[in-house]
């Protein structure tokens, strides 16, 4: 698949001030403690004729919003039922605010909107600051329990077809937590040489990248995947996307297995390549348990424009 | 594995002894296939469940047994193919398919025939892909009469189809629509499902009607069992359980990975030796066999090494030379210890010049040792040896092994000699890789010292490679499980009192490196809360190799967790610095456990002592663990 100029399709916004979700459009939107998803309130005071759907509850199958001050239950593993979700807001242009959501609810909702052609675009704002330890030093342990609940398909990607292994490429969007990468490498047991990370260059901050690389560094060198590391924008889901295009191309038959372990961004880029990019791709989440202090305040917001995308890949 | 000349010794080592895992090194697996003694068990057209943790080489014995193991060890003679007596098909667990057959969207009992379905897609599609690589390989086309197609098709619900490589492309397509179903479960558009176990027998049934299959088995070769849903190994027990003439089943599983042995019928369980062998690594690895297999396994590897003009230790046993206790006391720097109660020996007893000066410097050690920790002197303890030469030598016998931790006790650098083969066979523990790892950690030294391999690697180099591969596998451990930080944290508190207790070893139990759990009163029969955890964290480190376990006193084969003693693995011996031996054992409670995760700064004194030791200042290898010691 080639897309003619691999266009970045983000809109972004230097202050939560300066974005106004446009009229006519849906936005839906979650709260997770973190303080950067807490700016719908002040978006929807300013908005002028914008359905604002608060998902108030989000559970390992379902998730609870409010259409028009009804209370509705959506089962994740539902097309009919995400359908029917959208439908009910009715509207042919939204905004899925994935700051606040957890993967395992926007990613359904990306799917099925897509499937819909509604006019999506999500959004995403970027924290003031990471409260937690970017840089963890040999002897600090991390506790996965309380990190994350273990490895389990995202609702709807499941894929059950087996593939010869010599056929796959694993792809670790790596973050900080290098123990998540250890996890995800112990249960998918890839090979070596077929392990391609990629890393977030730029950063959220310039000093990001290296934090991404010691704490990774165990498995990097034991593996000696640093000589076959790649870089995306950390917060750009179209420039992750186009490098798992190249992988992708470089590798005409290969299954690409990817790990999301990395920004929420990469995530979300991800998940489009494995709706749009018209290969074989096998998503893995180690489904973190998210600690709402683990940020603090808000910077930019970034409006990326998946609807555009699906659109460029379909016409290609 | 043929290697070439131009690689460096470093880059060939890391190939030969660095890959140690299984499934590291992919199809190069066969290449370095070394046949345990069990193998036969294994062979034969019974189910089997080879149990194992991790590391023990379930992975590479399984995928010996399959037909791509069969064709590279048989040096890929496409002629024998039709020859031999079984087919394998491996497949191993992949934890991110089968939990996709969980969720409160469906009872247990649906997801039974939703899995169940699945299982059969999964074998099936196992047999289409041996039949194409068996037609590929040997050149012959499999016809498959009309009838036999039918047969196959109905029982899987697939349209009709003319050749085995048609039902493959449409099994391929109703996968799909499967998966669809299940990603939309909660819709329950489920498609029509399979029976367990028919299309399975349907298919086998055809296949073993052609010649080239009759009166041949095909063994479907599981591995990593532990990673399916409890249910989901009662779908797979029904299956062993039911399995006859053309097909069985040969599991790998690590220890404790077993969670159901139920059938689907809730009244029948798997039994063993009436429905499957149970071939328990660790029992049939053990000691002299378990040497054997290692030596095998390792000059194999180096007979592989290919360095021009270079003569090479071909016995893995000379090239890690092992240290006696009295040398490794000299190394250590026992005569400088000595110096002056050998001295006042001279001085108290000059008639005995003659057997002082005779007397190992290790014996005036310990002597003096202790007069010190009976609170005696060493004029009295000398006295006493004269008198009763005998028993002296008993004592001596018993604690001059754990002497030698004391000698070092506070200083910087090696506290213990950790060094020889018959030293990395017994920290191993019957566990190849981890073997393969002291050795390779050690030539690596060696190599990186500037040594070559016509010359034995230091003591030294061995010692500092046994520490490495030590705090290798307890930074692994966070990782391979969800509670590894729990499994992480006992094993540094368990490693911090046992290296403690080592340390001062002279007046006390020697070599006390195991424990067992306190009994609960007899009138209480309710587990508590802490029990319960407890239960969860010493099944979990055993099942992860941070803790070993064997049957206490008292018990038959299976039991509580009460009734087993337990030891840190000896491969972190080296690491906290304690014996490597199976030797005492102590009193530990749930509260301690408990304690020894959660606040270690607490319970690490209080454990020392109730065996009236105080803690000293880290030693150097933990250093990096202060922040855990200090603050938790």
């Amino acid at each position: 698949m080639s897309i003619l100029n691999r266009p970045t399709l983000t809109d972004t916004f230097e202050t939560l001030d300066s974005f106004v979700p446009d009229p006519d459009s849906a936005y839906v939107f979650g709260l997770s403690g973190e303080e950067r998803s807490a700016h719908s309130e002040s978006w929807e005071a300013r908005a002028v004729k914008v359905q604002f759907v608060r998902v108030s509850q989000e559970r390992d199958e379902e998730f609870d919003a409010e259409i028009d001050n009804e209370k509705c239950t959506v089962h994740l593993r539902s097309q009919k039922e995400l359908a029917g979700f959208w439908r009910k807001i009715g509207k042919r242009r939204a905004y899925l605010d994935i700051t606040g959501l957890d993967h395992k609810v926007w990613a359904p909702l990306i799917r099925s909107a897509l499937n819909l052609g509604i006019h999506l675009l999500v959004v995403y704002v970027e924290p003031g600051d990471y409260k937690f330890n970017a840089s963890p030093r040999e002897g600090d342990i991390f506790d996965l329990s309380a990190r994350i609940s273990g490895i389990s398909p995202l609702p709807g990607f499941a894929s059950l077809g087996e593939m010869d292994e010599k056929d796959v490429y694993f792809i670790p969007l790596l973050g900080f937590e290098g123990i998540r990468f250890k996890h995800v490498v112990e249960q998918i047991q890839p090979d070596d040489s077929r392990i391609l990370p990629i890393i977030g260059v730029p950063g959220f901050r310039p000093e990001y990248p290296f934090f991404t690389y010691d704490g990774n560094r165990p498995v990097i060198e034991e593996t000696s995947a640093w000589s076959r590391v790649r870089y995306a924008r950390a917060n750009c889901p179209f420039n992750l996307f186009y490098v798992l295009d190249d992988i992708a191309a470089a590798h005409p038959w290969a299954t690409l297995k990817i790990a999301l372990i990395g920004t929420k961004p990469h995530a979300v880029g991800a998940v489009l390549y494995a709706l749009l990019g018209g290969r074989s791709v096998e998503l893995i989440y180690d489904h973190p348990i998210r600690k709402a202090e683990r940020t603090a305040g808000s910077s930019r917001a970034l409006v990326y424009n998946v609807w555009a995308l699906s659109l460029s890949t379909a016409h290609t | 594995m043929d290697i070439e000349n131009n690689i460096s010794a470093e880059e060939q080592l890391s190939r030969l002894f660095g890959g140690y895992r299984a499934e590291w090194l992919k199809e190069k697996i066969f290449d370095l296939f070394t046949a345990p003694a069990y193998l036969p068990e294994l062979s034969d057209n019974r189910p089997c469940m080879l149990i194992g943790g991790r590391g023990t080489g379930k992975t590479t014995v399984l995928r010996g047994l399959s037909y791509e193991g069969q064709f590279a060890l048989t040096g890929s003679d496409a002629s024998s193919i039709s020859t031999w007596s079984y087919y394998g098909l491996y497949y191993r667990v992949n934890t991110n398919r089968v939990t996709a057959f969980r969720g409160s969207e469906l009872t247990e009992n649906q997801w039974i025939q939703l899995f169940a379905h699945y299982f059969n897609l999964l074998l099936c599609d196992a047999l289409l892909q041996f039949l194409e690589w068996y037609q590929l390989k040997t050149g012959t086309t499999l016809s498959l009469p009309a009838h036999a197609s039918k047969e196959i098709t109905t029982s899987l619900h697939l349209p009709d189809a003319a050749s085995f490589k048609e039902i493959t492309e449409k099994l391929s397509i109703s996968r799909i629509a499967f998966e669809a179903s299940i990603n939309n479960v909660a819709d329950r558009q489920i498609p029509p499902l399979t029976m367990q176990g028919a299309p399975i027998d349907t298919l086998l049934r055809v296949i073993t009607s052609h010649p080239p299959f009759v009166g041949k088995s095909f063994y479907f070769l599981i591995d990593e069992y532990e990673n399916f849903e409890p249910y989901q190994q009662q779908v797979v027990n029904t299956l062993i359980k039911h399995s006859g003439q053309l097909y069985t089943f040969k599991i790998g599983v690590r220890d404790l990975g077993i969670r159901r042995k139920a059938t689907l019928n809730p009244n029948e369980q798997l039994i063993s030796p009436s429905d499957y062998v149970r071939i328990d690594i660790s029992d049939k690895l053990k000691d002299k066999q378990f040497e054997d297999f290692a030596l095998k396994v390792c000059n194999d590897r180096i007979r592989r090494l290919n360095i021009p003009d270079a003569q090479i230790i071909s016995d893995i046993r000379d090239l890690l030379p092992s240290l006696s206790e009295d040398a490794e006391a000299i190394e250590l720097g026992v005569e400088e210890l000595v110096s002056s109660p050998k001295a006042q020996l001279f001085a108290l007893f000059p008639e005995h010049a003659k057997a002082i000066g005779s007397l190992h410097p290790l014996f005036i050690y310990f002597l003096s040792e202790w007069a010190v920790a009976n609170k005696s002197d060493l004029q009295s303890a000398f006295s006493d040896y004269l008198s009763s030469q005998d028993k002296w030598a008993t004592r001596f016998g018993n604690y001059k092994h754990s002497a030698l931790f004391g000698i070092r006790k506070g200083k910087r650098g090696i506290q213990r000699y950790y060094a020889g083969w018959d030293v990395f066979i017994q920290m191993a523990a019957s566990n190849i890789r981890y073997l393969l790892e002291l050795v390779d950690q050690s030539l690596l030294n060696h190599l990186q010292r500037q040594g070559k391999l016509n010359q034995p690697v230091s003591h030294k180099d061995q010692t500092y490679a046994a520490q490495r591969v030590g705090k290798k596998n307890l930074s692994e451990l966070e990782g391979l499980s969800v509670h590894g930080a729990q499994l992480t944290k006992l094993l540094l508190s368990l490693g911090r009192v046992f290296g403690q207790l080592a340390s001062d070893p002279i007046g006390h139990a020697p070599e006390v490196n195991q424990f067992h759990l306190a009994e609960a009163s007899e009138e209480r029969n309710q587990i508590t809360q802490t029990e319960s955890a407890v239960v969860g964290i010493l099944e979990s480190a055993v099942m992860h190799l941070a803790l070993l376990r064997w049957p206490g006193n008292k018990l038959g084969a299976e039991g509580d967790t009460r009734d087993y003693d337990y030891t840190i693995h000896p491969v972190f011996s080296a690491f906290f610095v304690f014996s490597y031996r199976k030797k005492r054992k102590m009193l530990l409670s749930p509260d301690d456990i408990l304690g020894l995760v959660n606040s270690p700064q607490r319970t690490i004194p209080e454990i020392l002592k109730r065996h009236n030791r105080t803690e000293e200042p880290l030693p150097e290898q933990l250093e990096i663990f202060k922040g855990f010691y200090e603050h938790s």
